[in-house]
């Protein structure tokens, strides 16, 4: 029974599901692939000079992954609640609930992790080419198969997974049958004391390691300020809902003033639901910040030792972290899309009190905008702090090199899969029959 | 010009194809009278939602013509419904009629917004006071009861001066009190406002505050009575409810 229950939620919930698999055969491929080029490298001695930074980049492309499927999946359990709750008002015990969502989290996980493994290989394959044509790796890495990096990419895709559906699972209980008609209640706590700690604990940590960096030698301030802006983003997106709430009346002001109709209905929107807002503005938080910090850091490292970089070399570090961007990329995609797609009711209603069609367009944009612009502030700001700390080590000045193309670029990249995300899941709902269908 | 708000005629709609198919509007030609209030009856399946849906533009007739203040919506594109939706038709539904992101003030304005028009705010007030919410402007849906949710809903359809208003089941899901406070709040609309109105209700008492109820059966009009008592709507409905 739980079973076939599993089944029709599945099919119920598809864009939700297919979202968080995709994250999690993305984030095995990722990490697999990581793993088996480094194992690869390590048989090979001359390789030992871009090891450290073979491994910083798989450390980044593990970090996102586990940062992505974990917030994907609380995504999802957000979207469900609903059909958890009505499914315990038609008598459903609390263990069968717990049990139904844990077995979709393993279905999901095992099917994804499974495909992601097989992925791995062939992308191993395609970034050895890689380093091998910008000169990282001239001889180019052996890729073999070995065990290690599979588990521990199985790991990230079942263990990640598994958890996050428990504690998604225990909350879910919690929930009274009869939220199902107060769908706002869900949201009515904007931080709830765990999510403040984690919050508050992880943001003390970044402060402690940016405050370590300018005092550290220069071959160890480059990792360290990488793990400074993990800390940072893993508190930012604890804390996020509060900052977004700040940004969301401030854009939204904005957005309403440009375009008074559209523009009020995207920015109340962000404003009343700060934690599905940073949903869609934590992906875009962890590219901006991440990216700009690894190739920033290279290039901060590379002008205080006097090593300028050209023609293909140049496009080292931006390969090295490509993935990891192209990644969360795609869940900036994946998030956004989740975020708007539970807006088709709304979207219906907004059409019966006489959206315009071009309106509900420019309305799913400034929103998508709106959560665009706050995740990349928060990013900027970021990897802003990491890199002055490791301008500060390297050079004794608080600076550091950028390049203002590769930022806009990424910026811009964010933006266009978010607008992308969001009009093509509310395109049924935009363009569709307005009504159910049924006869009556 | 005729003084219907709202004109059917010859109005099919059918829903599903071939051995699935269901003839949900057969036929059907009625007119809605400026300043009218019309309850539509009918069994479960009988057709009467969907005779609101094609008259207020929500579903588009296989065939025939619906016509509000004169001219033909069935052929309207996308655009020109969403204007027909925000100026000329008022609409309200059982339950979810209203943003829940924005407060009530902001749906009671909502549509005028989105027509490019800056609305005054001491009439949103008014009207606001007049639908018993004073005080509760800056509200936002989940923290109003249905029936005061159902009231600011009734205030964002009414605040338009549309052509005409239709209500789905608006009392369906509120409280018998609540639900007569809405029906009281319809009626005033038609007698001090000239407010069209069409309702569907299965509901008898809730029909007698109309000045005419149509009876639907297998999509079609079987049966119009004028300003019916209780007893009567209840003895046309025969040993169903």
């Amino acid at each position: 029974m739980t079973l076939v229950l599993a089944w029709s939620n599945v099919r119920a919930n598809r864009t939700s599901l297919a979202a968080t698999f995709v994250a999690v055969l993305l984030a095995v491929t990722l990490v697999g692939g990581s793993g088996l080029v480094v194992a690869g490298a390590g048989t090979r001695d001359e390789l030992n000079g871009v090891m450290g930074l073979l491994v910083l980049s798989a450390v980044v492309s593990g970090f996102v992954s586990v940062f992505v499927v974990a917030g994907m999946l609380s995504l999802h359990v957000l979207r469900q609640r609903r059909t958890w709750a009505l499914l315990r008002s038609v008598g459903m015990t609390p263990r069968q609930v717990r049990r139904l969502i844990t077995a979709e989290a393993l279905v999901v996980g095992v099917l994804a992790s499974a495909a992601g493994c097989a992925l791995a290989v062939p992308y191993a394959a395609l970034m050895s080419a890689l380093m091998r044509m910008t000169g990282l790796a001239p001889g180019g890495i052996p890729v073999g198969i070995t065990a290690v990096p599979f588990v521990l990419a199985s790991v990230v895709g079942v263990a990640v997974t598994l958890p996050a559906a428990r504690v998604a699972a225990r909350k879910a209980v919690r929930v009274g049958p009869l939220e199902v008609l107060r769908e706002s209640a869900a949201q009515r706590r904007l931080l709830p004391w765990p999510r403040a700690v984690i919050g508050v604990v992880a943001l003390a940590g970044g402060g402690v390691l940016l405050w370590l960096i300018p005092g550290l030698q220069p071959k160890n301030a480059a990792p360290t300020a990488l793990g400074a802006t993990m800390a940072l983003c893993v508190g930012a997106s604890a804390l996020g809902p509060v900052a977004l709430r700040m940004l969301g009346l401030l854009l939204g002001a904005v957005a309403a003033r440009l375009d008074p109709g559209a523009g009020m209905l995207a920015g109340s929107s962000v404003v009343t639901q700060p934690r599905r807002a940073m949903s869609a503005a934590s992906p875009v938080m962890l590219t901006v910040a991440l990216a700009c910090t690894f190739l920033f850091a290279v290039a901060t490292s590379d002008a205080a030792a006097g090593v300028t970089r050209t023609g293909e070399a140049a496009w080292a570090a931006p390969v090295l972290v490509g993935s990891a961007v192209v990644y969360t990329v795609i869940s900036v995609l994946n998030a956004t899309a989740m975020t708007m797609d539970e807006r088709a009711d709304e979207i219906r209603l907004l059409r019966t009190v006489g959206i315009g069609p071009s309106q509900l367009v420019r309305m799913v944009c400034w929103e998508t905008l709106i959560v665009t612009t706050a995740g990349t502030l928060l990013g900027t700001g970021i990897a802003a702090a990491s890199l002055t700390a490791l301008g500060t080590a390297l050079t004794g000045e608080p600076w550091f090199a950028y390049s203002l193309p590769q930022y806009a670029g990424l910026v811009a990249v964010c933006a266009v899969s978010g607008l992308a995300g969001g009009l093509v899941s509310t395109r049924g709902a935009r363009r569709g029959a307005l009504l159910a269908g049924s006869p009556g | 010009m005729d003084d219907h708000a709202v004109l059917l005629e010859g109005v099919t709609r059918t829903y599903g194809r071939g051995a699935t198919e269901v003839a949900a509007l057969r036929q059907v030609s009625v007119g809605f009278r400026r300043g009218s209030f019309t309850a539509v009856m009918g069994p479960s399946g009988s057709g009467k939602s969907t005779l609101l849906q094609c008259a207020s533009g929500l579903d588009r007739p296989d065939a025939g013509a619906v016509r509000v203040a004169g001219r033909d919506i069935t052929r309207f594109g996308e655009k020109e419904l969403a204007t027909l939706r925000r100026d000329q038709v008022g609409v309200i539904f059982q339950a979810f009629n209203l943003v829940p992101s924005l407060t009530a003030w902001q749906n009671v304005i909502l549509p005028s917004r989105l027509a490019g028009r800056r609305p005054d705010p001491s009439r949103v007030r008014e009207l606001l006071r007049r639908v018993g919410l004073a005080g509760r402007e800056g509200h936002r849906p989940a923290q109003l009861s249905g029936g005061q949710q159902q009231r600011v809903a009734i205030a964002r359809a009414l605040f338009g001066r549309p052509e005409v208003l239709f209500a789905d089941e608006p009392t369906g899901a509120l409280d018998r009190g609540t639900g007569h406070e809405v029906l009281a709040l319809l009626r005033e609309a038609v007698d001090a406002f000239g407010q069209t109105v069409v309702m569907v209700t299965h509901d008898p008492e809730a029909a007698t505050r109309a000045d005419r109820v149509l009876f639907l059966t297998d999509g079609r009009i079987v049966d119009v009575l004028e300003r019916p008592s209780a007893e009567q709507i209840g003895m046309r409905l025969g040993g169903r409810r």
